[in-house]
């Protein structure tokens, strides 16, 4: 219940402010907060597939090298960004709701992803990472801004859901 | 609906169901029991056919359930299949010996670059995941709306346009990779090769070149070009066509291989 208010108040003060796929950042002391939301022309089923399917990510996906493992509740990935090409991201699935939330993280930091189904074949997605720590502070400048690495996640799932959702019938 | 018409109708989607069956199995026998078994199938629940759809979507409904069982069991081919089976086929000289045979005895064994083209598609289709492989084949070749393919598969119609859009992209990969008749850099020549050793007196490229494929492999995009590749897969009846008996030798042969391969 709380993990579910945690999230409504993510998606809707992000969906207030980050429309379009324009994304937002919230600087704290011990975090900070990098939100992205996109309105895609297409079935939740289809965003949550392309979402989950782990090897098939670097097809679609600009901001994704590779991801290995299987992408379900409670397994492990090794994730490797454009943003940092050089470092491996091991991570844990940790909330996986088939076609509304999925979830993954580390000890530095988590990333969720909601979708909502607005009906008319329209679905809003949420893509949210909270980065901090008791060391937060030490580190932070090091960090380079999630912005553009967001935004082109958004529209690269935003492109490849909607042509996918337009095959023709 | 009678029996009397069921029957004709049935008689009417056989050669369409037996090629599909063909295509998803790679297996002639496979293939055959598997139209048995959807007629039987059919028949005992005739009772039960409300028109809600067409027939021949309700045929190939039965007819994709039992070939999902049937190979449930069975392993995916993998995307190098040609590589392989070639290199079995070169040492294995009954194979070469069998198909001289058939071309020297049927009527069915023209060695046709279209027709290699539709066999090899059918061979790195079964890299694909099963059911990336039948929307393809359901869509691309026997030509079900997305909405047919759903009540066949028993998917929504989201899913239907994802694992075709998959299936695509990966043929699309493959074949941009592999095939030397649309990419220089293929690496596969099989269809020269085999050509050149079927028809010794024809020149490959003068040939190659009446083919639609071929012809517009620098000029048009790639999803053009499997487009044009399925149409081939489309137009060829693998029971019927002219090159049928030696195509079929070439599939057992292959289904053989990797039988013990994967």
């Amino acid at each position: 219940m709380k993990r579910l208010f945690t999230v409504l108040t993510i998606m809707i003060s992000t969906m207030a402010m980050a429309q379009n796929g324009k994304a937002i950042t919230e600087k704290k002391t011990f975090s900070r907060t990098t939100s992205v939301s996109a309105e895609i022309k297409a079935d939740p089923a289809i965003i949550w597939k392309l979402l989950t399917s782990a090897l098939d990510y670097p097809r679609w996906n600009t901001t994704v090298i590779s991801i290995e493992g299987t992408i379900a509740a409670g397994e492990k990935i090794r994730l490797k960004s454009t943003m940092a090409p050089k470092r491996t991201f091991k991570l844990k699935v940790k909330e996986f709701e088939n076609e509304k939330c999925l979830a993954w993280g580390d000890g530095q930091g988590t990333r969720i992803y909601t979708l909502v189904n607005k009906g008319k074949g329209i679905t809003t997605f949420v893509m949210n990472e909270k980065i901090g720590g008791f060391m937060f502070p030490m580190y932070a400048k090091h960090i380079p801004s999630f912005d553009a690495s967001f935004e082109q996640f958004a529209a690269d799932l935003k492109k490849e859901a909607e042509t996918i959702q337009n095959t023709r019938k | 609906m009678t029996t009397e018409l069921f029957n004709e109708e049935f008689k009417g989607i056989t050669g369409q169901l037996r090629s599909y069956l063909l295509r998803i199995t790679a297996s002639v026998h496979d293939a055959e029991d598997i139209v048995h078994d959807t007629y039987i199938r059919a028949s005992e629940k005739l009772h039960t056919f409300r028109g809600e759809s067409s027939l021949k979507t309700w045929l190939f409904t039965i007819a994709s359930n039992l070939v999902k069982d049937n190979l449930r069991a069975k392993k995916r081919w993998p995307e190098n299949v040609t590589d392989i089976c070639k290199a079995a086929a070169h040492s294995n000289p009954q194979f070469f010996e069998e198909a001289m045979q058939i071309k020297a005895t049927s009527t069915q064994a023209a060695f046709e670059i279209k027709e290699h083209i539709a066999f090899c598609f059918t061979c790195i289709s079964k890299s694909l995941p099963l059911e990336q492989q039948l929307c393809l084949f359901l869509k691309e070749v026997y030509e079900f709306k997305v909405s047919e393919i759903a009540t066949i598969l028993d998917l929504s119609e989201a899913m239907v346009k994802y694992y075709l859009h998959m299936g695509r992209a990966k043929m699309i990969e493959i074949f941009d990779g592999r095939c030397a008749i649309i990419n220089k850099e293929g690496i596969c020549h099989q269809c020269s090769e085999l050509n050149g050793h079927y028809n010794p007196k024809q020149k490959f490229q003068e040939e190659v070149i009446k083919i639609e494929m071929a012809k517009e492999a620098q000029t048009v995009g790639k999803e053009q070009l499997l487009d044009l590749r399925m149409k081939i897969v489309n137009e060829i009846d693998p029971f019927e066509s002219g090159a049928a008996a030696l195509q079929l030798h070439h599939l057992e042969h292959n289904r053989n291989v990797m039988e013990k391969y994967v």
